[in-house]
């Protein structure tokens, strides 16, 4: 029995045109950027301990903070919950008042 | 990712020194991320999921190892904080991406059975066998508007490669032969790609859409608002809500763990309960003239949500509005938002026997009597997630809402403007759907259409196949 064989089928994929994004957006600019400095220790420094607000990310936190005290008792943690939405880096206030009263900061908990 | 973009910003612009924390379930996405920016985060990954889990698996986490390294935890932490900055951090494989390339825009020849099989594995179906898109079916297709094969629809942003995907009226029309949808249907289809929105919004959550048509398109392509309206019965209903999650998957949404993290699924997904109004027997205006459309405009509105809960005999003992509320106690109330699918039977009690002359005096109904203890309503996690910093930002109600006790009853859904009535049902009983799906946009169907056509279809069962 002979088989009938579609010759002419449109292939999605062709049909879909990329291109990168912006100039200057994500994905365009590849050059490599630095980290901030890192500290000499994290003796007698204060870390923001930042609750990013997924599920859970609170009381991960308090862990880390309770493991300071309890490992590294010169360290001053400071909890905070990011405020704005979740999926964005809309926290001024808050990076404002870490640079004044902090030296660095943990955030989490993604997922 | 809030995590890697926050600690960008942290580094970079405050010169602060950042230690980011993610489950690795999402190492897959932070890397791409991390190779998009150009920014060597030292991402710190703990098993997963942190979510429900007690303090004390929480602890055995943060003691224990890096799933990513093996190395523990805590001990990345306060390495990630001091250890300088190395040469070493600036190698790694930071180029992006590129997924361009010419393809061939005809498949090779081949049977039937092979061709079904290759669209299958290739990742573009729903799963389900589709109608091949050959090129005769595809002109005939477009004839269903009047707009040019190569014009732009939309474009969609992918966030793992940072690239725009353009859709032209052509693509759609591809899809709409997928989804088995006639030529008469692709002017709704391009009105929902010209949104952008995906039925499938890319979350871990059982994220889901749905899609009402409005005006007079609604029956000139025997669309079913009345019985069985959200039923697999009705052609233009399945294949319209089909075409939408074809267009989702070929988008790149349903690429796993790129764009689609939906941890269960939600078979809302198939036809993404793709439905008209009722207009011709519902007691109160159509929706899409609520949205300020004109009642002869022909529209699509979009939703999106979780949930939904049935009334499932109709109400004899409550009144419909209290029993509405008993519903809505399993619904989160996030953003005052919330949609309510009212059988015309149901909608016209409402207004003849309880006196809500418009939709938005059943809302406002909801809005006043619809108590939740402050307790329960920020013990849900989605609230928490999404709510709390809102209300940490002196947001109100919220703010308020955050400093009252647990059992203090509040309103959580204060605004009835961002309550939402539907009216679709055949009036075989007077039952409704309680859902917290909220309203997404709407758009013109008439600009894409080929010929303007009024028809009548007066009690809203339009389509059935077997209706006489």
């Amino acid at each position: 029995m002979a088989t009938l064989l579609h010759s002419a089928v449109l292939n999605p994929e062709a049909y879909r045109t990329v291109r990168a994004a912006d100039e200057g957006a994500p994905g365009k600019t590849q050059s490599f950027r630095s980290l901030a400095p890192r500290l000499e220790s994290l003796h007698g420094k204060t870390i923001y301990l930042v609750d990013t607000g997924f599920g859970g990310s609170g009381r991960f936190l308090d862990q880390v903070q309770a493991w300071f005290a309890e490992h590294m008792p010169s360290v001053t943690t400071v909890r905070r919950r990011k405020t704005g939405n979740i999926f964005r880096d809309d926290a001024r206030e808050l990076w404002n008042e870490i640079k004044e009263r902090g030296q660095a900061a943990i955030l989490g908990v993604a997922g | 990712m809030a995590v890697a973009t926050c600690s960008r910003t942290l580094e970079q612009e405050y010169g602060i020194p950042t230690a980011p924390i993610s489950t690795f379930e999402f190492a897959g996405f932070l890397t791409d991320d991390l190779r998009f920016h150009g920014v060597p985060l030292r991402v710190i990954y703990t098993p997963h999921p942190v979510v429900g889990m007690p303090h004390s698996v929480l602890r055995g986490y943060i003691e224990g190892k890096d799933p990513a390294t093996e190395r523990t935890v805590i001990e990345e932490v306060v390495e990630a904080l001091t250890k300088p900055v190395g040469e070493d951090e600036f190698t790694g494989d930071f180029a992006p991406v590129s997924r361009t390339g010419v393809r061939q825009a005809l498949l090779e020849p081949d049977t039937e059975d092979n061709l079904q099989r290759l669209f299958y594995e290739r990742g573009w179906t729903d799963g389900l066998p589709i109608i091949l898109p050959t090129e005769e079916r595809v002109v005939e297709m477009l004839a269903g508007t009047n707009r040019a094969p190569d014009e732009v629809v939309t474009e969609i942003f992918l966030h793992d490669t940072q690239e725009y995907l353009k859709f032209t009226v052509e693509m759609v029309a591809i899809m709409g032969v997928m989804a088995g949808a006639r030529p008469e249907h692709l002017p709704v289809l391009l009105a929902v790609a010209s949104t952008g929105h995906p039925s499938i919004p890319g979350s871990t959550t059982p994220f889901a859409c749905m899609l009402l048509v409005n005006g007079p398109i609604r029956n000139e392509i025997e669309m079913n608002s009345g019985i069985g309206a959200f039923s697999p019965r009705t052609l233009a209903n399945s294949v319209i809500g089909r075409a939408w999650t074809l267009l989702t998957i070929n988008w790149g949404y349903f690429r796993l763990k790129k764009q689609f993290w939906s941890s269960q699924g939600n078979p809302v997904g198939y036809n993404n309960m793709c439905v008209a109004e009722n207009e011709e027997r519902s007691a109160w205006e159509p929706f899409h003239v609520q949205k300020k459309f004109r009642s002869e405009e022909s529209v699509v509105s979009l939703f999106r949500g979780w949930s939904f809960v049935n009334n499932v005999v109709g109400s004899s003992q409550r009144s419909v509005g209290e029993d509405t509320c008993v519903l809505l106690g399993a619904l989160p109330g996030l953003f005052s938002s919330a949609t309510l699918i009212l059988d015309p039977l149901v909608a016209r009690h409402l207004k003849r026997n309880e006196g809500f002359q418009t939709k938005l005096d059943f809302c406002r109904w909801i809005s006043e009597n619809f108590k939740m203890p402050a307790g329960q309503f920020w013990g849900t996690d989605l609230i928490h997630m999404m709510m709390a910093p809102i209300a940490e930002q002196g947001v109100e109600p919220y703010a308020t809402w955050k400093k009252l006790p647990a059992d203090r009853l509040i309103a959580p859904y204060h605004n009835p403007e961002n309550i939402n009535i539907i009216v679709v049902g055949g009036e075989t009983s007077p039952m409704w759907k309680v859902s917290d799906f909220a309203y997404a946009t709407s758009a013109s169907v008439d600009k894409w259409r080929a010929k303007p056509v009024t028809d009548g279809c007066a009690d809203g069962t339009c389509g059935l196949p077997d209706k006489s």
